[in-house]
């Protein structure tokens, strides 16, 4: 290691190491001196304690007979829409869910006040390679649970960055889990024999998902993004939500406006679209469905990659919506909360402004004293118990009333923080590793101490 | 009240949209007076844009097919809105393939103008986008303030009867003169004033940079004539006409 450190000095070069020689001698390295986690601690000035460390590892392996992993594989053109994929869902929320399983590899996301959840599901047939396996455990009577892996969108967008840059360079990619040390490890193999790997912690956790009887409802529409790609020209980025009108006529896309009466108001925009320009175009029930502009931006910047028609089902106003992508390779949905109906709408501006003001401090306070559990099963929807004037997450909003996880075990949420976690004391100590600060997107790293510190 | 008016010419409404953007460079907030053969952008808060004005002015008949209004009363057949001028470049620009577009002043809550645009899409059937921009109808007792400015007599030092317009900038360190030669003078309004003038004296003036950069940079299209009056140490006047549209800017001296 000493030597390595020399050698660059003399060359001058760029700090870090070339990694793909070095890469997997030192990994080796690594190990035996207790694994990356100690060093990092040490970097924060926390007692690393690598002896109990390695004892806490010895002890997982002993109770863990095979933990659940994921590994697949994909070329360079699936890359970008993986990519695309993971940048719509950033527009929902700030963390992301792998969950794979027999249907695929499905990656999920739930905004903070649960008013949007979006989840990719990729088939099996869309990767090269595409293995995953449950883990079972000696303890806890033998119960089979997923990898229940949560990632920051922080950590895992920057990697998917610059798209187009990576389906030029990018020959194939390679992401697969490393259970026992939490992490998620992206390969990507470019042109001219360069590797770049991305070890990104995950946080044990289940995913939420919601299940959305897209079937029942009344109204779907079924229309090429391009044509909708159209209508949010017109409004302007800072526009916070859009209202879709239909009668079995027409459909009009408008700009939601709160009612005022000065200058600064801004631009009420609409547009009018005929029945023919749609792939598919039923109308069960006349209705106005009022939803946040950003997720909606999202689903399009992801079917931009696919090329696919966007189905939109909906019913009336405070029933969610769904926004999907079906394709051979992919399936894709987006939920969405829109705003209830008030009974007061028929009333003067003035009037509907203060009964919403009303509701939303009722809301805040029932939310206060109702804790944040999920629990109930038989989920048919998200549904919003009251109509605050805005659903966009940055003002506190919806009240859930329950969201189905995947997995059989009663549902865990996990906050920002640690949140609680099953059993075993192995468990909780690697959440206490893989807690916020450690969620850092980290080049696969070969050094001492001192050359992270120069880096 | 009333205001109508239709555009059905794709190269009118290029032309239109060009103005507007230019308008939304220069003046954030601006004043469109509309009377029976005139549209007008006036800009003349001079406290809130540090002193600059501008007049605009467009020959309706140019560019409208249709063109119809009815201003307050009969003796004052004109009306002054006030709006944002981004608002109105930015609904234009969604125009840019349209079939046709109207606008029209309504009252939907409050008043507005209205921008209601035809567009032809690949299936063939048209949608119909339409933006209503908010705006404040500026009362009749403020219209004094809005008239078009009267153009001093200017003295041209630093640019002289002779043609020579030098643009200098002095700092600490450096000082920059640009000298143009041989361009026009128009010929001055009152006989007087020209004979009192030595052809040879430049009349100067010492303007804010920034204002000057603000008003050459909203330029759309390269005017088919340009003039330049200077009252010396006051004000200088910039008068540029493309085609049918005429803009004057008024940046005031510094003290």
């Amino acid at each position: 290691m000493k030597n390595e450190v020399r050698r660059r000095l003399l060359y001058g070069g760029p700090q870090r190491p070339f990694y793909a020689v070095k890469r997997n001698s030192s990994l080796g390295k690594r190990r035996r001196r207790g694994g990356v986690k100690s060093r990092s601690f040490e970097k924060r000035g926390q007692h690393p304690g690598t002896r109990g460390r390695q004892a806490e590892a010895r002890l997982a392996t002993r109770l863990v007979r095979a933990p659940a992993m994921l590994k697949c594989g994909m070329g360079g053109s699936q890359v970008k829409v993986f990519g695309k994929a993971i940048q719509a869902l950033s527009r929902v929320s700030d963390e992301l869910w792998l969950d794979p399983s027999e249907k695929g590899l499905a990656l999920r996301s739930v905004n903070s006040c649960r008013s949007a959840y979006g989840c990719v599901l990729f088939s099996p047939v869309f990767f090269q390679q595409y293995q995953w396996s449950t883990s079972v455990k000696m303890n806890d009577n033998d119960t089979i649970s997923n990898l229940n892996c949560k990632l920051g969108m922080k950590s895992i967008l920057p990697i998917f960055k610059c798209l187009n840059s990576l389906e030029r360079n990018v020959e194939s990619c390679k992401i697969f889990t490393r259970s026992d040390k939490c992490k998620v490890v992206i390969q990507f193999f470019c042109r001219h024999g360069i590797k770049r790997t991305h070890n990104v912690c995950f946080q044990e956790s289940q995913p939420l998902q919601v299940i959305f009887e897209k079937s029942t409802c009344s109204n779907t529409l079924m229309i090429q993004p391009r044509v909708l790609a159209e209508a949010i020209v017109l409004f302007t980025s800072s526009q916070e939500e859009v209202t879709l009108a239909v009668t079995p006529f027409n459909v009009c896309i408008k700009s939601s406006n709160e009612e005022s009466m000065d200058l600064t108001s801004s631009v009420h925009s609409e547009m009018f679209v005929g029945p023919d320009e749609f792939d598919f175009f039923q109308i069960g029930v006349d209705t106005e469905i009022t939803f946040c502009f950003k997720e909606l931006k999202g689903m399009l910047i992801f079917s931009e990659a696919t090329h696919a028609p966007i189905s939109i089902h909906f019913d009336f106003p405070g029933k969610p919506m769904a926004l999907s992508i079906d394709d051979m390779l992919l399936e894709a949905n987006f939920i969405l909360a829109t705003l209830a109906d008030e009974p007061s709408r028929a009333s003067s501006p003035q009037s509907l402004c203060l009964s919403q003001k009303r509701k939303r401090s009722d809301l805040i306070r029932s939310n206060s004293k109702a804790g944040k559990n999920v629990t109930s099963k038989a989920l048919e929807h998200i549904s919003r118990k009251a109509a605050p004037k805005r659903l966009c997450p940055n003002e506190t909003l919806t009240d859930i009333s329950a969201l189905e996880n995947c997995g059989s075990p009663p549902l865990k949420r996990v906050s920002g923080d640690v949140g609680e976690v099953p059993a075993s004391s192995v468990r909780r100590a690697e959440e206490v590793l893989a807690s916020p600060c450690l969620r850092k997107a980290r080049f696969y790293n070969a050094g001492s101490p001192s050359t992270l510190s120069r880096g | 009240m009333k205001f109508r008016a239709k555009i059905v010419d794709a190269a009118c409404l290029n032309h239109f949209t060009r103005v507007s953007n230019m308008i939304a460079k220069l003046a954030k907030t601006c004043t469109l007076r509309i009377s029976p053969d005139k549209l007008n952008f006036i800009l003349s808060d001079k406290l809130a844009s540090g002193g600059v004005s501008m007049w605009c002015e467009l020959e309706q008949e140019n560019f409208f097919s249709e063109f119809q209004m009815e201003g307050i009363s009969a003796a004052n057949n004109e009306i002054y809105l006030e709006l944002t001028s981004e608002n109105l470049s930015r609904a234009l620009k969604t125009a840019q393939n349209a079939r046709a577009l109207k606008i029209k002043l309504t009252n939907k809550h409050y008043p507005c103008l209205t921008v209601s645009i035809e567009l032809l899409s690949v299936s063939s059937s048209s949608r119909i986008v339409t933006h209503d921009i908010p705006v404040k109808v500026i009362p009749r007792r403020l219209w004094k303030d809005l008239q078009e400015p009267t153009v001093p007599d200017s003295d041209i030092i630093e640019a002289n009867l002779n043609g020579e317009l030098n643009l200098k900038i002095e700092t600490e360190l450096v000082c920059v003169t640009t000298h143009f030669k041989d361009l026009g003078n128009p010929p001055l309004a009152s006989e007087n004033a020209s004979q009192a003038r030595n052809p040879e004296q430049m009349a100067e003036v010492h303007i804010d940079i920034r204002k000057l950069l603000q008003f050459l940079a909203g330029q759309q299209a390269n005017p088919t004539k340009a003039v330049c009056n200077i009252v010396n140490n006051k004000i200088v006047h910039f008068d540029l006409l493309h085609e049918d549209v005429s803009l004057q800017y008024f940046i005031p001296a510094l003290s």
